[in-house]
This record gives structure tokens, C-alpha cells and sequence, in this order.
């Protein structure tokens, strides 16, 4: 019917034609922004049979943040770190031994009475995590960010040819032209830009390794009421690390309520992304935007919004 | 014969074991020599799930031995069938050589007491507890092993003593015993009676396992805590107890306030050594 490009075409594009050119352009954004997605997954991984520490499993699990918390478990179990009145830390007696670099960040910040709210901004501290991070990378458990950022740039790309198709179909609609056949090619688009829309923090080989750490420490459940004081410094600090900072509220609720640590369940699926909760830790407080977004170089991109 | 299906089923509690509690699951999971635990029964469900733990053990081939706390055997009503049905159906899913529950009611009239009670040391009692010791065989798939409980005080119109009731319930039932030796310590030691009079008088040869727990002294008197290191009086009586005829298997039981995992496993070193059994730590 529209065989001859009237001028009543939109945009003086007629139907068939834009048709033909829009499919082909999806086509090979939707190739190329999978293609970055998959590799952004499986990142070379670097095997080494070095087990996961609770603050490696922490920043998988649930970011900088939740490192963080972890350490503070471990520190707050030992003794060494204590919270006064004002609801600033101090220290209390000799460091232990065996620190890791965040921990020594950490009691650093606490001599100095810093708020935990404070700690991921202290330098010190945000050595020591920029320190996991990169050790997580280069295990190829944690993406990286210029592969992040490649992949959401595809993924910009989808976000604005599904909105000129959008925009192609109301116009469409307004002038009285069949538009039938764009809308059967927006709908599959529309599903795959918002499957591709978030750039994951963990490699495949990330969450297996997040899952597996989780089935050997099933003990360390809150619903277990795990014994602490068995378990020692290194459980306090995996209980965090897997279960969130409900743990730390059940190893020292005085502590963590006086230290402003908010009462967290961690998600099953790992640190942002966390996409299937197939584990099932709990129910992690639904808008993930809050904590784990932003300490990451960018967190979460510009996702959502949009909408064409 | 060929071609029947056998049911596997562990072999019989041996060496040193601990109870089973969720609280130090990890604990219990990672020591080596382990042979023997003990799981409170009414804390396993009958069916879905059962505690991952407890599946890795049963996959280690420990023996996992359902312990009841909730069966009143010695009460005056007739055994609650759904509550037996529980047990045994717990026992089927882990395979359990036998299960053990005790000697005491927790609940009469309708009322529950919520923890164990003693009985009186009468005929009439013998009689209550062999009766429902009966009908909870007839529905256990394994042999049930009793526990005698503690008990600050004597009742007056005791008929028996403890080890003539305990003897005639055994012989009349065909039961095995769970003896609990800090219960003995505590009785012993609250009633100014000498424990090792007991032990010489108890039938050890039908000791399924042993009971050694941790306690404390107030007012004068020993409390059987479960939450408090084991004392050394009662490490002395497990030394007696086997020199005597050792039971095949002894089982520290903690229900509370546990120690860090160093002084667990030194507790469980000391009680295999006090044994002679190998050390499961």
C-alpha cells in the first residue's frame, strides 16, 4: 500500500524501508552489546587455590561497603575496636595479629575516631579496598571497569534506537500510518535493552565462587544462631560477609546500634546485579541504589530512567 | 536372600561424640575423628529438608542418633502416638542404630512442665513407664536406649532405689541405658551418696552410650547445666565408670554459652582421654 513514498511518509521514510534499516541496526547493536556483555562474564580467570578471605567474600557479596562491615565483625570480636557514647570508634588494647591491610585501615580510622559512615571514604581505608578489588579482578571474579563501561555504553546505544523506534511509532500513530510491523520489532527489543541494561560487578566465576563460599558456611546463617565465640574472628567476620550485617547485629547488637550500622540482610546473588537470588539469604531491601552503588566509579549507570 | 534390599543403617555409637546443635554446627563439621553425634529429635523435621549439617554428616557416615525430650515416658497417660511416629520417623530418615529419651514426664493432666521431671521411685511408676516404654517399641523401627534424669531431691515414697528401678525397667523392657555420669555426679554429690555405689550396682553392660556434661555449684548444690566446662570430678568418674566396663561411646553434651572452638576441643580431648578413645579432634 505504501509502496510509493508518499509524502505522507514519516519523516519521509517510508514504512518498509525504515523497517528494514531499524531491524538491521538492532541487530548489530544487540550482537555487539552481547558480545561485550558475555566477555564482560567470563573474564580470563586467573586460578589460584588461595580460598577466599570473609572481606574478599565481603566485597563480592555486597561491595566496598560490606567489606567494610566485615572487618569491623572481626575487629569488634577480637576486642580491638570499641565505639564511645558519641558513636565514633575507638580502639581497645594491642592490634591483634595476622591483620589484613584492611583491618590495620580500619583500626587506624577507629584510633582516629572516625564514624563507620565515615570509613569508606577514609584514604587509608579505600587503599586497602581499591587492594581486594584489584586482587578480585585480576582472579577474574570482579569486572572490570573499563570492560564495565564498555558494555554499558553498548547498552546506551540499545536505550536510544529503542527510543527513535519509539519515537518513529508515535509519530506514526498521530499521522494515521500502520505501524503494526515496528511495534512487533520494538517489543523483542524492548525486552533484550532491559536484559542487557545493568553491567554486573561479578564475573559467572564470581558468583559460583560467592555461591560455593555461601554452601560451605551454611552454619553461619542467622537462623543457625551461630555461635560466635566458637567460631572465632574468622566466622564473625564470614557471617558478615555472607549474611549482611544482621550478622553483626547478632554477634554485638550494642556495638553495631551505637555505630549507626544499619540492619541489613545481604542478597543471595551477589553485589549489585544481583539479578537472581537464587540463594535465597533473604530478602535484600529491594532498591539496591543505596549503598552499593556508589563506591564503585559509577555504580549503576543510567539504567533505569530513560524509557524513550 | 539375594536381591533383598537391606536398609543401611549405621553401626552402633562408638568413640567420643558431641550433641548436635545448630548454634556449632561449623564446629562439629570440622572435627576430623568424629564418629558419633547426638540430635535432639523433636529438632529435626519428619519430612522436607533436614539440616544441612546433619546431611553432611550423615554423609561422612557418622552415626546420628535422634535424642527425644519430649516423649514423657513417664507419664501417666498412655505415650502420645503422633509424638512416636515423630521419632521414629526421624530415626528412618538417619539412619539411626537406635534412639534414646528418658526416664521422666514432661507433661500430666494436659499441662505441659516444659522441661523433665523426676519420677517416684515406685512400683506404680515401673509399671507406667514400662507400659509406654512398650508401646513407643512397638512403633520404633530401631531399640530405644533410656536415660534416667536428675533429680535434687528424693521423693518421699520411694520403694525402689535408683539402681533397682532403673534395673527392673531395663529387664522388664529390654531397653538399653543412656547413662548420663554427670547426672550421677550430681545426685551423688547433692545426697551426700558416694556415685561409685551406683556405678558397681547400675547393669553397664547395657550402657548404649554415656552422657558427660558440664555443671556448676551454687547454694551447695551441683546444677547439671550443659552450659559450663565439664568439671573434674565428673572427668574422674568417667575414668571410674570405664575402668569398670567402658560404654562404647561417650557424648558431651554443651546446650548453651559455648566456649570458644579451643576449649571445646579440649574438653573433647579430655573426655577421650579420660576414656582411652582415640581423640576426634
Amino acid at each position: 500500500m505504501n509502496v510509493h513514498a508518499a509524502s505522507g511518509d514519516t519523516w519521509g521514510i517510508s514504512g518498509p524501508t525504515f523497517l528494514r534499516y531499524y531491524i538491521a541496526a538492532a541487530i548489530l547493536v544487540v550482537a555487539i552489546a552481547a558480545y561485550y556483555r558475555i566477555r564482560l562474564l567470563t573474564a580470563p580467570a586467573h586460578n589460584t587455590l588461595d580460598p577466599l578471605g570473609p572481606q574478599q567474600v565481603a566485597y563480592l557479596n555486597g561491595g566496598p561497603q560490606l567489606a567494610v562491615h566485615a572487618a569491623l565483625g572481626g575487629l569488634r570480636g577480637s576486642g580491638a575496636v570499641g565505639v564511645r557514647p558519641d558513636r565514633r570508634l575507638t580502639t581497645g588494647g594491642a592490634p591483634p595479629t595476622g591483620l589484613t591491610p584492611l583491618d590495620q585501615a580500619i583500626h587506624w580510622a577507629a584510633h582516629q575516631h572516625s564514624r563507620v559512615r565515615d570509613l569508606p571514604r577514609d584514604e587509608r581505608v579505600r587503599t586497602a579496598l581499591d587492594q581486594i578489588r584489584n586482587g578480585l579482578e585480576q582472579r577474574g571474579l570482579l569486572t572490570d571497569d573499563a570492560q564495565r563501561a564498555r558494555a554499558r555504553f553498548w547498552s546506551m546505544i540499545l536505550f536510544a534506537l529503542l527510543g527513535l523506534g519509539v519515537l518513529r511509532l508515535v509519530s506514526g500513530l498521530f499521522s494515521g500510518r500502520p505501524v503494526g510491523y515496528l511495534l512487533l520489532t520494538l517489543v523483542p527489543l524492548l525486552t533484550i535493552t532491559l536484559v542487557l541494561r545493568r553491567a554486573p560487578m561479578l564475573t559467572r566465576a564470581g558468583r559460583t565462587a560467592l555461591r560455593s563460599v555461601r554452601r560451605e558456611h551454611t552454619h553461619l546463617a542467622p537462623a543457625s544462631a551461630p555461635a560466635y565465640a566458637t567460631y572465632g574472628l574468622a566466622g564473625a567476620a564470614m557471617g558478615v560477609a555472607l549474611f549482611g550485617t544482621a550478622s553483626l547485629w547478632a554477634l554485638d547488637p550494642g556495638f553495631a546500634e551505637q555505630a549507626e550500622i544499619q540492619r541489613q540482610a545481604a542478597s543471595g546473588g551477589g553485589w549489585t546485579g544481583g539479578s537472581d537470588g537464587s540463594s535465597g539469604g533473604g530478602d535484600s531491601s529491594g532498591g539496591d541504589g543505596g549503598s552499593s552503588c556508589g563506591g564503585g566509579g559509577g555504580g549503576c549507570g543510567g539504567g533505569g530512567g530513560c524509557g524513550g | 536372600m539375594r536381591g533383598r534390599r537391606r536398609v543401611r543403617r549405621m553401626t552402633g555409637p562408638s568413640g567420643v561424640g558431641i550433641g548436635w546443635r545448630p548454634e556449632i554446627a561449623g564446629f562439629v563439621a570440622e572435627l576430623p575423628g568424629l564418629r558419633f553425634v547426638e540430635v535432639v529429635a523433636e529438632g529435626v523435621p519428619a519430612s522436607g529438608p533436614l539440616p544441612p549439617g546433619l546431611t553432611q554428616l550423615r554423609d561422612r557416615a557418622v552415626t546420628v542418633v535422634p535424642h527425644g525430650v519430649r516423649l514423657s515416658l513417664g507419664g501417666a497417660e498412655p505415650v502420645d502416638p503422633a509424638r512416636v511416629a515423630h521419632l521414629a520417623a526421624v530415626a528412618q530418615r538417619l539412619d539411626a542404630p537406635l534412639v534414646s529419651e528418658h526416664i521422666a514426664f514432661v507433661r500430666a493432666g494436659g499441662l505441659e512442665a516444659g522441661h523433665l521431671l523426676p519420677l517416684p521411685r515406685s512400683r506404680e511408676a515401673v509399671d507406667a513407664v514400662c507400659a509406654n516404654v512398650a508401646r513407643a517399641q512397638a512403633e520404633l523401627p530401631v531399640p530405644i536406649a533410656l536415660e534416667p534424669i536428675a533429680a535434687l531431691l528424693d521423693w518421699p515414697d520411694d520403694e525402689l532405689d535408683e539402681a533397682d528401678f532403673l534395673t527392673e525397667i531395663l529387664d522388664r523392657t529390654g531397653a538399653l541405658l543412656l547413662l548420663d555420669v554427670a547426672n550421677v555426679h550430681a545426685n551423688a554429690r547433692n545426697r551426700g551418696a558416694d556415685p561409685l555405689a551406683l556405678l558397681d550396682r547400675l547393669p553397664l553392660e547395657r550402657v548404649a552410650y554415656a552422657h558427660v556434661a558440664g555443671g556448676s555449684e551454687r547454694g551447695g548444690f551441683y546444677h547439671d547445666t550443659h552450659t559450663d566446662p565439664v568439671p573434674a570430678a565428673v572427668l574422674e568418674l568417667v575414668g571410674a565408670l570405664c575402668a569398670r566396663r567402658r560404654p562404647p561411646a561417650l557424648l558431651l553434651e554443651r546446650d548453651g554459652h559455648y566456649p570458644p572452638a579451643a576449649e571445646l576441643r579440649a574438653e573433647l580431648d579430655a573426655l577421650a582421654s579420660a576414656a582411652g578413645f582415640p581423640a576426634v579432634t
